[in-house]
């Protein structure tokens, strides 16, 4: 397992001059003495003080724990004490994640007078009992409800490749922080999409988990029957290291379904020997441009898949989210809307309202036909280990963008950035994210979905992997 | 549905809610609810009968048993 750790951290980025640190090898040279944590903290703390005026990626800063934390774990070196794996490396969460001391806004205004959280969020209390220093709070779009992280009440987040584009969102800021390289790990929230659009448009890591497998206690909802929480990370062994961290049952969370830790780590370094990987075509191939084929095809060729396979319903599928979505967001925030509608974010708030007016059959007719979809899903994963798909259409607009064109039709830009996403957590399937640089975009990546089965989330990193050391797919340097 | 119908759906409805909405809202209101209402109709494409349940608590497959995982396709 060392190895497997050791030669991940070789391999922490592909196609760019700039040296960015993955949490594997800071935890290590930390856990060597190379370095100490007081130092590794500084270093991130420096990074964003330099580009966070441009990328817009933190919300809240929490220097004083994080050095309180970087100090402690520098003493227990000092006393020959054995670290925990993420011993000393800087991460940073979401803003709907409750840290203790701070209000949890959620990305709105509203919540800004809420009490301060009394303690950490589930997650976050699993990533420090792993060693790792939180840093702070990140950009989102208001109560997740978004793709794009066009903040009014923060201001956008923007895209460290490209400051004029969006980062994606909901979970913007979590993305840009990994690509503009101030922490090397982040948290995030995923409903629709909202791990996968940010971490495509931005380039890095992302992994959305199978729904139910991470408590999502002390975090903000946005729709409770579809909300997912998950890692972004510079590399694929962060990442699953970070995943690992964050696994356990809560039995105080209704909607954690796991009930046991199932490590990837050991199985990451096996290949795809064996493996049944397929494309997905029909609708996902219909909502991609030629950018998001292209590299779609690469990973496909270096995984040694070439069949090509439908996912049932996914159009469906993708609607009856939609619906239920719009049906739970809006009931949830009935109360606000009704004496404080002028607060919400100008580009959410109508329609949360459209949402909590909703007929209630319609969002019935969607729960119900859940069920069916599972089923199929489920059937279809008897034939397949992996799928692949694009995780956005394209890649990042410009902020501020209304419109955008795929294969001819033209779509609003901000919901379309969900079409390729929604269709895989309705099912509930875990999906990492692999970034890659197609050709024709100005530089700018498209990531691609490497979906699995249900609790299979070990497959998906297993060729995410595999695509990382064939040189393919990683994070690149930004100038900033 | 008609953007008068949705109009005239969502002014009543509010009212219902006691949700208060100036005139510009409840257009815009209107113009989204008559897109998830096309959205929404997608679904009737489904034949369901009265044993299709709610996915009440969703779970995507049962967690798997010790021994289950891994192996048996590499």
């Amino acid at each position: 397992m060392v190895d497997t750790i050791q030669d991940a951290a070789k391999q922490n980025h592909s196609g760019s001059d700039q040296k960015i640190d993955d949490a594997v090898s800071l935890a290590q040279s930390i856990a060597r003495g190379e370095r100490s944590a007081r130092e590794v903290l500084n270093a991130s703390i420096e990074r964003i003080s330099a580009t966070d005026g441009q990328v817009n990626a933190f919300t809240d800063l929490t220097l004083d724990r994080a050095r309180a934390k970087a100090d402690a774990i520098d003493a227990q070196r000092a006393r020959g004490e054995s670290l925990p794996p993420l011993a000393g490396v800087p991460f940073a969460v979401k803003n709907l994640f409750d840290i203790a001391g701070l209000p949890t806004r959620a990305g709105s205004k509203i919540n800004r007078t809420r009490s301060p959280a009394q303690g950490d969020a589930f997650l976050v209390q699993q990533l420090d009992a792993a060693g790792g220093i939180l840093l702070g709070a990140l950009n989102m779009d208001e109560y997740a409800y978004g793709f794009t992280t066009e903040n009014s009440h923060d201001g956008p987040c923007h895209n460290p490749h490209r400051l004029d584009r969006i980062a994606g969102g909901s979970s913007g800021g979590s993305a840009a922080a990994v690509a503009a390289g101030q922490v090397p790990l982040t948290l995030g929230s995923d409903t629709n999409g909202s791990i996968r659009v940010p971490a495509s448009l931005c380039g890095v890591w992302g992994l959305k988990p199978t729904f139910g497998r991470l408590s999502r206690r002390g975090t903000f909802p946005f729709v409770n029957s579809l909300d997912h929480l998950g890692p972004f990370a510079n590399t694929v062994a962060s990442l699953t290291v970070g995943y690992d961290a964050l696994q356990g049952p809560d039995p105080l969370d209704g909607g954690c379904h796991a009930e046991a830790v199932h490590l990837a780590l050991p199985e990451l370094a096996k290949g795809v020997d064996g493996l049944r990987i397929g494309i997905l075509g029909g609708y996902f191939d219909e909502l991609s441009s030629p950018a998001a084929r292209s590299v779609v095809s690469l990973a496909a060729r270096t995984l040694g898949a070439v069949d090509t396979v439908v996912w049932p319903d996914a159009g469906i599928g993708r609607a009856a989210a939609f619906v239920i979505t719009a049906s739970e967001g809006g009931s949830l925030h009935l109360d606000p809307l009704r004496t404080r509608a002028d607060e919400f974010e100008p580009l959410a708030v109508d329609r949360f309202i459209a949402g909590a007016l909703q007929p209630v059959s319609w969002y019935l007719r969607a729960q119900r036909f859940r069920r069916l979809y599972r089923d199929r899903v489920n059937a279809l994963f008897k034939d397949w280990d992996i799928l692949l798909t694009p995780a956005t259409p394209i890649s990042a607009p410009t902020i501020g963008t209304d419109w955008i064109e795929i294969n001819g039709q033209t779509h609003p830009s901000r919901p379309a950035m969900g079409l390729l996403t929604q269709p895989i957590s309705f099912a509930g399937c875990p999906v990492v994210v692999a970034p890659m640089w197609p050709e024709g975009t100005d530089g700018l990546p498209i990531g691609v979905q490497v979906i699995a089965a249900p609790w299979r989330e070990d497959l998906a990193l297993r060729a995410a992997y595999v695509l990382q050391n064939a040189g393919v797919a990683g994070i690149r340097g930004v100038n900033l | 549905m008609t953007e008068e119908d949705a109009l005239s759906y969502v002014t009543s409805v509010a009212k219902t809610l006691s949700l208060p909405l100036e005139p510009d809202r409840a257009q815009r209101v209107a113009q989204h609810l008559a897109r998830n209402a096309q959205i929404a109709q997608v679904l009737d494409r489904i034949p369901l009968d009265a044993y299709d349940e709610l996915a009440a608590i969703y779970c995507p497959a049962p967690f798997p048993a010790a021994g289950d995982m891994g192996g048996q396709h590499g």
